[in-house]
Protein backbone atom coordinates (compact mmCIF):
# COMPACT_ATOMS: atom_id res chain seq x y z
CA UNK A 1 0.00 0.00 0.00
CA UNK A 2 1.23 3.39 -0.77
CA UNK A 3 2.48 5.52 2.17
CA UNK A 4 0.53 9.04 2.98
CA UNK A 5 2.35 11.71 0.96
CA UNK A 6 3.45 9.70 -2.23
CA UNK A 7 0.76 10.19 -4.53
CA UNK A 8 0.68 7.13 -7.24
CA UNK A 9 0.42 8.16 -10.67
CA UNK A 10 -3.12 6.06 -11.25
CA UNK A 11 -6.97 6.66 -10.79
CA UNK A 12 -6.96 8.29 -7.38
CA UNK A 13 -3.87 9.35 -6.06
CA UNK A 14 -3.66 10.31 -2.24
CA UNK A 15 -6.49 11.58 -0.45
CA UNK A 16 -4.73 15.04 -0.44
CA UNK A 17 -4.16 15.50 -3.78
CA UNK A 18 -8.06 14.38 -4.96
CA UNK A 19 -9.36 16.52 -2.30
CA UNK A 20 -7.44 19.35 -3.93
CA UNK A 21 -8.66 18.51 -7.53
CA UNK A 22 -12.27 18.08 -6.34
CA UNK A 23 -11.82 21.59 -4.75
CA UNK A 24 -10.52 23.15 -8.06
CA UNK A 25 -13.58 20.94 -10.12
CA UNK A 26 -16.27 22.65 -12.10
CA UNK A 27 -19.02 20.53 -9.77
CA UNK A 28 -17.29 22.60 -6.58
CA UNK A 29 -17.27 25.86 -8.13
CA UNK A 30 -20.87 25.48 -9.29
CA UNK A 31 -21.87 24.23 -5.88
CA UNK A 32 -20.25 27.26 -4.02
CA UNK A 33 -22.50 29.63 -6.37
CA UNK A 34 -25.78 28.02 -5.32
CA UNK A 35 -28.06 28.08 -3.30
CA UNK A 36 -27.30 25.09 -1.00
CA UNK A 37 -24.13 26.63 0.03
CA UNK A 38 -25.08 30.00 0.84
CA UNK A 39 -28.60 29.48 2.53
CA UNK A 40 -26.84 27.28 5.16
CA UNK A 41 -23.60 30.05 5.45
CA UNK A 42 -26.43 32.64 6.26
CA UNK A 43 -27.93 30.47 9.09
CA UNK A 44 -24.40 30.15 10.36
CA UNK A 45 -25.02 33.34 12.25
CA UNK A 46 -27.19 31.98 15.00
CA UNK A 47 -24.90 29.15 16.35
CA UNK A 48 -22.41 31.66 15.87
CA UNK A 49 -24.05 34.16 17.80
CA UNK A 50 -24.72 31.86 20.50
CA UNK A 51 -21.54 30.78 21.27
CA UNK A 52 -20.17 34.47 21.61
CA UNK A 53 -22.85 35.23 24.07
CA UNK A 54 -22.00 31.99 25.77
CA UNK A 55 -19.34 33.92 27.87
CA UNK A 56 -22.12 36.69 29.13
CA UNK A 57 -24.14 37.96 31.34
CA UNK A 58 -26.68 34.97 31.83
CA UNK A 59 -29.33 37.55 31.92
CA UNK A 60 -29.03 38.45 28.44
CA UNK A 61 -30.21 35.01 27.69
CA UNK A 62 -34.32 34.42 26.40
CA UNK A 63 -35.91 31.17 27.88
CA UNK A 64 -37.99 31.53 25.32
CA UNK A 65 -36.23 31.93 22.48
CA UNK A 66 -33.85 29.67 23.67
CA UNK A 67 -36.08 26.42 23.56
CA UNK A 68 -37.64 27.68 20.50
CA UNK A 69 -34.38 27.77 18.77
CA UNK A 70 -33.52 24.14 20.14
CA UNK A 71 -36.68 22.83 18.62
CA UNK A 72 -36.44 24.69 15.61
CA UNK A 73 -32.44 23.24 15.38
CA UNK A 74 -33.77 19.72 15.92
CA UNK A 75 -36.64 20.03 13.20
CA UNK A 76 -34.31 21.41 10.75
CA UNK A 77 -31.73 18.74 11.49
CA UNK A 78 -34.05 16.22 10.45
CA UNK A 79 -34.94 18.91 7.02
CA UNK A 80 -31.07 19.39 6.01
CA UNK A 81 -30.68 15.13 6.09
CA UNK A 82 -33.78 14.24 4.28
CA UNK A 83 -33.63 17.20 1.97
CA UNK A 84 -32.69 16.08 -2.25
CA UNK A 85 -29.42 16.64 -2.44
CA UNK A 86 -29.32 16.17 1.32
CA UNK A 87 -27.38 19.19 2.82
CA UNK A 88 -24.43 18.61 5.42
CA UNK A 89 -23.55 22.16 6.10
CA UNK A 90 -26.73 23.10 7.07
CA UNK A 91 -27.23 19.59 9.58
CA UNK A 92 -23.91 20.67 10.94
CA UNK A 93 -24.71 24.32 10.97
CA UNK A 94 -28.37 23.39 12.79
CA UNK A 95 -26.40 20.45 15.11
CA UNK A 96 -23.89 23.16 16.46
CA UNK A 97 -26.74 25.24 17.33
CA UNK A 98 -28.54 22.77 19.46
CA UNK A 99 -25.21 22.27 21.22
CA UNK A 100 -24.72 26.07 22.07
CA UNK A 101 -28.47 26.41 22.60
CA UNK A 102 -28.76 23.38 24.77
CA UNK A 103 -25.26 25.15 26.96
CA UNK A 104 -27.57 28.56 26.95
CA UNK A 105 -30.43 26.68 28.58
CA UNK A 106 -28.19 25.26 31.54
CA UNK A 107 -27.04 28.47 31.87
CA UNK A 108 -30.61 30.01 31.93
CA UNK A 109 -31.87 27.13 34.37
CA UNK A 110 -28.84 27.25 36.50
CA UNK A 111 -29.20 31.09 36.88
CA UNK A 112 -32.44 31.64 37.79
CA UNK A 113 -33.93 27.91 39.40
CA UNK A 114 -30.00 26.45 41.15
CA UNK A 115 -28.63 29.94 42.00
CA UNK A 116 -29.97 31.53 45.48
CA UNK A 117 -30.65 35.90 44.92
CA UNK A 118 -27.55 36.36 46.69
CA UNK A 119 -25.29 34.45 44.30
CA UNK A 120 -27.48 36.14 41.40
CA UNK A 121 -26.43 39.28 42.99
CA UNK A 122 -22.60 38.70 43.21
CA UNK A 123 -22.93 37.31 39.62
CA UNK A 124 -24.18 40.88 38.70
CA UNK A 125 -22.05 42.93 39.99
CA UNK A 126 -19.05 40.70 38.23
CA UNK A 127 -20.11 41.42 35.34
CA UNK A 128 -21.17 45.28 35.93
CA UNK A 129 -17.39 45.00 37.01
CA UNK A 130 -16.26 44.13 34.08
CA UNK A 131 -18.13 45.96 31.71
CA UNK A 132 -17.20 49.04 34.07
CA UNK A 133 -13.11 48.31 33.33
CA UNK A 134 -13.99 48.11 30.05
CA UNK A 135 -15.71 51.09 29.84
CA UNK A 136 -12.52 52.38 31.75
CA UNK A 137 -9.90 51.04 29.43
CA UNK A 138 -11.95 52.71 26.36
CA UNK A 139 -11.92 55.99 28.13
CA UNK A 140 -8.23 55.83 28.52
CA UNK A 141 -7.66 54.97 24.96
CA UNK A 142 -9.12 58.03 23.83
CA UNK A 143 -7.64 60.94 24.38
CA UNK A 144 -4.65 59.55 22.90
CA UNK A 145 -6.37 59.45 19.71
CA UNK B 1 -42.12 4.40 18.87
CA UNK B 2 -42.42 4.54 15.22
CA UNK B 3 -44.94 1.81 15.23
CA UNK B 4 -47.41 3.92 17.19
CA UNK B 5 -46.74 6.85 15.03
CA UNK B 6 -47.76 4.60 11.70
CA UNK B 7 -50.74 2.83 13.43
CA UNK B 8 -51.76 6.47 14.48
CA UNK B 9 -51.36 7.63 11.06
CA UNK B 10 -52.99 4.92 9.09
CA UNK B 11 -56.16 5.92 11.25
CA UNK B 12 -56.23 9.45 10.76
CA UNK B 13 -55.61 8.71 6.68
CA UNK B 14 -59.43 7.04 6.93
CA UNK B 15 -60.31 10.45 8.53
CA UNK B 16 -58.92 12.55 5.45
CA UNK B 17 -61.67 13.97 3.24
CA UNK B 18 -61.29 12.64 -0.31
CA UNK B 19 -61.00 16.27 -1.70
CA UNK B 20 -57.68 16.85 0.87
CA UNK B 21 -56.56 13.38 0.10
CA UNK B 22 -53.37 15.17 -2.33
CA UNK B 23 -52.19 18.07 0.33
CA UNK B 24 -52.30 15.09 2.69
CA UNK B 25 -50.27 12.57 0.87
CA UNK B 26 -48.24 16.18 -0.70
CA UNK B 27 -44.30 15.13 -0.96
CA UNK B 28 -44.10 18.15 0.79
CA UNK B 29 -47.16 17.91 3.25
CA UNK B 30 -47.90 17.35 6.68
CA UNK B 31 -46.66 13.48 6.91
CA UNK B 32 -43.06 15.29 6.17
CA UNK B 33 -40.39 17.08 7.64
CA UNK B 34 -40.78 20.09 4.72
CA UNK B 35 -43.54 20.73 6.08
CA UNK B 36 -43.04 21.08 10.16
CA UNK B 37 -39.81 22.19 9.72
CA UNK B 38 -40.78 25.89 8.37
CA UNK B 39 -44.56 25.64 10.16
CA UNK B 40 -42.11 25.23 13.05
CA UNK B 41 -40.18 28.33 12.18
CA UNK B 42 -43.04 30.39 13.54
CA UNK B 43 -42.21 29.85 17.17
CA UNK B 44 -38.95 31.29 16.67
CA UNK B 45 -41.55 34.85 15.93
CA UNK B 46 -43.79 33.59 18.52
CA UNK B 47 -41.02 33.81 21.36
CA UNK B 48 -39.67 37.10 19.17
CA UNK B 49 -42.79 38.67 20.18
CA UNK B 50 -42.76 37.49 23.60
CA UNK B 51 -39.31 39.31 23.57
CA UNK B 52 -40.96 42.54 22.95
CA UNK B 53 -41.68 42.87 26.59
CA UNK B 54 -38.07 42.70 27.39
CA UNK B 55 -36.10 45.66 28.96
CA UNK B 56 -33.53 46.48 26.07
CA UNK B 57 -30.69 45.83 28.86
CA UNK B 58 -31.41 42.24 29.00
CA UNK B 59 -31.61 41.98 25.05
CA UNK B 60 -28.99 39.94 23.00
CA UNK B 61 -27.13 42.21 20.19
CA UNK B 62 -25.53 39.23 18.42
CA UNK B 63 -28.76 37.18 18.32
CA UNK B 64 -30.73 39.94 17.60
CA UNK B 65 -28.76 40.80 14.17
CA UNK B 66 -28.25 36.85 13.75
CA UNK B 67 -31.89 36.40 13.30
CA UNK B 68 -32.23 39.56 11.43
CA UNK B 69 -29.56 38.58 9.30
CA UNK B 70 -31.02 34.87 8.73
CA UNK B 71 -34.63 35.90 7.98
CA UNK B 72 -33.68 38.53 4.98
CA UNK B 73 -31.64 36.01 3.61
CA UNK B 74 -33.37 33.06 3.64
CA UNK B 75 -36.52 35.73 2.37
CA UNK B 76 -34.52 35.96 -0.68
CA UNK B 77 -33.31 32.57 -0.78
CA UNK B 78 -36.82 30.85 -1.01
CA UNK B 79 -38.24 32.80 -3.86
CA UNK B 80 -35.42 31.73 -5.86
CA UNK B 81 -35.17 28.00 -4.91
CA UNK B 82 -38.02 26.10 -7.11
CA UNK B 83 -40.33 25.58 -6.37
CA UNK B 84 -41.36 29.16 -4.51
CA UNK B 85 -42.00 28.01 -0.58
CA UNK B 86 -44.38 30.93 0.49
CA UNK B 87 -44.72 29.47 3.91
CA UNK B 88 -40.76 29.90 4.17
CA UNK B 89 -40.78 33.43 2.73
CA UNK B 90 -43.68 34.77 5.16
CA UNK B 91 -41.78 32.72 8.35
CA UNK B 92 -38.22 33.92 7.56
CA UNK B 93 -39.97 37.51 6.72
CA UNK B 94 -41.33 37.81 10.52
CA UNK B 95 -38.32 36.44 11.53
CA UNK B 96 -36.14 39.11 10.17
CA UNK B 97 -38.82 42.11 11.11
CA UNK B 98 -38.67 40.43 14.94
CA UNK B 99 -35.08 40.58 14.69
CA UNK B 100 -34.61 43.95 13.08
CA UNK B 101 -36.67 45.32 15.61
CA UNK B 102 -34.71 44.25 18.53
CA UNK B 103 -31.77 45.25 16.98
CA UNK B 104 -33.39 48.70 16.92
CA UNK B 105 -34.33 48.83 20.35
CA UNK B 106 -30.97 47.37 21.44
CA UNK B 107 -29.04 50.41 19.21
CA UNK B 108 -30.91 52.96 20.71
CA UNK B 109 -30.94 51.59 24.39
CA UNK B 110 -26.59 51.76 23.97
CA UNK B 111 -26.97 55.24 21.99
CA UNK B 112 -29.27 56.78 25.25
CA UNK B 113 -26.80 55.15 27.65
CA UNK B 114 -23.69 56.86 26.09
CA UNK B 115 -25.14 60.01 26.01
CA UNK B 116 -26.21 59.93 29.52
CA UNK B 117 -22.68 58.86 30.28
Amino acid sequence: SSSSGHSRMSAGGNLFTRGLRYLASKEFRSYLCSTHFWDPVANWGLPLAALADVKKNPEMISGKMTTALFFYSMAFMRFAWRVQPRNMLLFACHFTNDTAQLVQLCRFTDYWYVKDEAQRQQLRRQYEDAAGEAAAEVAVAEPKK
Amino acid sequence: MSAVYRAAIKVADRFVPAKLQPLWNHEAGPKTIFFWAPTFKWALVIAGIADLRRPAERLSLTQSTALAATGLIWSRYSMVIVPKNWNLFSVNIFVAATGLYQLARIVNYRRELEARN
